[in-house]
């Protein structure tokens, strides 16, 4: 297996006929089989994705081709529903729950002739920062520490997308972000993260966590494949009312990473003491390295910052309990039995569900209750407003916000704080994009004493995803990142 | 506001999450701690704010009323734990 294989580099395989589909598919298949150990997949689709392999060779010898990039295999998060192939959202409420319809999203991919490998493990429903809360464990960091052979998380809650692009067990992947979950993780496994802006990507057939944040978005190795999957993913899609009716763009072929005369701002609240020492060098490096590239640095003042993470832990709760309303044991998913109606609902949620996700619901259900509704949910979004307002004042300042990505690297699966609000604090630098509707993008910068990746963030305002990738790009190409796990799962 | 046992209890109805006696403890801890942490909104003035409830500046487009064959009574039962003719099948309410 070469580490260098990119989605743009393995279409250029497949046109000159230097790897066949399905030969590609099975190395992959192979890598999944020989990293399970890693515990990136819930669901492996083995011999699906083997057939679909075969069929998109042979469109290939018809010229019949869906894309440049038909035949290329990828990993989906176990979030999307997938038609015929098991979608668990890492829950036990949804371990036998075989959809029979597609998202759009991966009805996406597929018009394009990507193959699934399977579905990737993450956070039960998606909510957790560190992959533990998956029904189906955790998954492993593919990165140690140089300094202990302890396993590390992979992040969350897109663990598995992340982790499995990261230990080649695929090229990209799919993952989801409600308040960090796919940049996150890409930090802390040395990939790229792109959270598109809230409508630029369909929601339709993605199980839902808190409907006005959730946005889908890639995981993938380099800026180039993560503009090429989002040119694949993105779209108005009429069955979701919330997508954007804006055009999208061709973000692969516009890729531009110039950056002359762009404005770059550096948020004054993001600084911490409590910021390791690498992470603020690599910060600080990249600002000079933007400036070197002609950019203009800019001081900006974001001053709402420290309220997002009190107030996305009341929207996204709230949103949260209104959605898993659903798993009742009536409809889909499990039913443990009762003595009545209501002691079946509860029983079965209370089996179903796990210790994060039935926090969050208590929560939201709280948040909404009478006599609680306007202190604690209407007071939560307005302090949304203050902080949308800050980015709105601030982009008219500057084009691009950099702020590294997370608070820390990747720690030991064993040190997770028992406390949840001390895990929440992971997504300190996330989840204020979410609230806003922004787009952000997390990128590798370098490797901190403990050769763990450090992973910068940028943030542009609302669909300028093209400038995003664009910056991301400039920063790709001159400090061309390219450290790779050693892969101790082999031995 | 704390979340003792009896609230717990009463949140748990809710919610439709039944709690048991010896999850009570560590939950009532975890959720006074969020709590606690959500708290710190109240010391922000926000009398002249309105509330943001979608980030999304876009007016609800109204769909086309138009028949379409899809979700047919067959493929939303298909996932059903007890089914019988076209219902879902659920423990007796009335009795």
């Amino acid at each position: 297996m070469k580490d260098s294989y990119t989605l743009k580099s393995l279409a250029v395989l497949l046109e000159n006929n230097k790897i066949s589909s399905k030969e590609l598919t099975s190395e992959y298949l192979k890598n999944i089989e020989n990293g399970k150990e890693l515990n990136c997949y819930n669901t492996i689709s083995q011999e699906k994705a083997l057939i679909d392999a075969e069929k998109s060779d042979e469109r290939r010898k018809s010229q019949n081709l869906r894309s440049k990039y038909d035949g290329i295999p990828i990993g989906i998060k176990d979030l999307f529903c997938t038609k015929g192939v098991t979608t668990t959202a890492s829950s036990k409420i949804l371990s036998n729950f075989v959809p029979n319809y597609e998202s759009t999203v991966t009805q996406n991919c597929d018009d394009a002739g990507l193959i699934s490998l399977g579905k990737l493990n993450c956070d039960e429903f998606a909510m957790g920062s560190t992959n533990k809360t998956s029904f189906f464990g955790s998954v492993k960091n593919p990165w140690k520490s140089v300094n202990s052979d302890n396993e590390l998380v992979p992040g969350g809650s897109s663990g598995g997308s992340a982790a499995a692009v990261s230990g080649d067990l695929c090229v990209a992947s799919l993952g989801t972000d409600t308040g960090g979950s796919i940049r996150q993780p890409a930090s802390f496994t040395g990939t790229v993260g792109l959270k598109p802006s809230y409508g630029r990507v369909s929601r339709w057939g993605i199980v839902a966590f808190a409907s006005s944040l959730d946005q889908a978005g890639p995981i993938t190795k380099t800026v180039e494949d993560a503009a090429i999957l989002l040119d694949i993913i993105s779209g108005h899609d009429e069955k979701d009312s919330t997508s954007s009716v804006n055009p999208k763009e061709n973000y692969y072929e516009n890729l531009n990473s110039d950056i002359k005369g762009m404005k770059i701002g550096i948020p004054k609240e993001f600084r911490s003491d409590k910021l390791p020492a690498s992470t603020q060098k690599s910060w600080d490096e990249c600002a000079n390295l933007l400036k070197t590239n002609g950019a203009e640095i800019v001081d900006i003042s974001l001053p709402h910052t420290m309220s997002a993470l009190p107030a996305y832990y009341i929207i996204a709760p709230a949103e949260a309990s209104s959605n898993l309303a659903r798993y009742d044991g009536v409809r889909y998913g499990l039913r443990v039995k009762g003595n009545d109606l209501i002691d079946m609902y509860e029983k079965t949620r209370s089996e179903g569900f796990g210790d994060e996700v039935k926090r969050r619901i208590l929560i939201g259900t709280y948040v909404l209750s009478s006599g609680y509704y306007d202190a604690y949910y209407i007071k939560a979004q307005k302090i949304r407003s203050l902080i949308k307002s800050d980015y709105v004042e601030a982009f008219k300042k500057v084009d691009a916000i950099l702020t590294p990505s997370t608070p820390s690297t990747a720690f030991e699966i064993a040190n997770e704080p028992s406390d949840p609000v001390q895990n929440y604090l992971n997504d300190i630098f996330t989840v204020p994009v979410n609230l806003a509707g922004l787009p952000g993008i997390s990128i590798p910068y370098a490797n901190d004493e403990n050769n763990l990746p450090i992973g910068l963030q940028l943030i542009t305002n609302s669909f300028e995803e093209q400038k995003l990738l664009n910056v991301a790009k400039n920063i790709e190409e001159t400090i061309n990142y390219s450290e790779t796990p050693e892969k101790w799962w082999l031995k | 506001m704390e979340f003792d046992k009896k609230s717990l209890l009463k949140l748990g109805k809710l919610a439709r999450i039944s709690i048991s006696d010896d999850k009570l403890n560590n939950l009532s801890k975890d959720l006074n701690s969020i709590l606690e942490f959500v708290d710190q909104l109240k010391e922000i003035k926000t009398d002249q704010v309105d509330p943001t409830s979608n980030s999304l500046n876009q007016k609800l487009e109204v769909r086309d009323d138009k028949v379409d064959t899809k979700n047919s009574a067959e493929d939303i039962l298909e996932n059903a734990p007890e089914k019988e003719m076209d219902f879902f099948v659920v423990p007796k309410v009335i009795e």
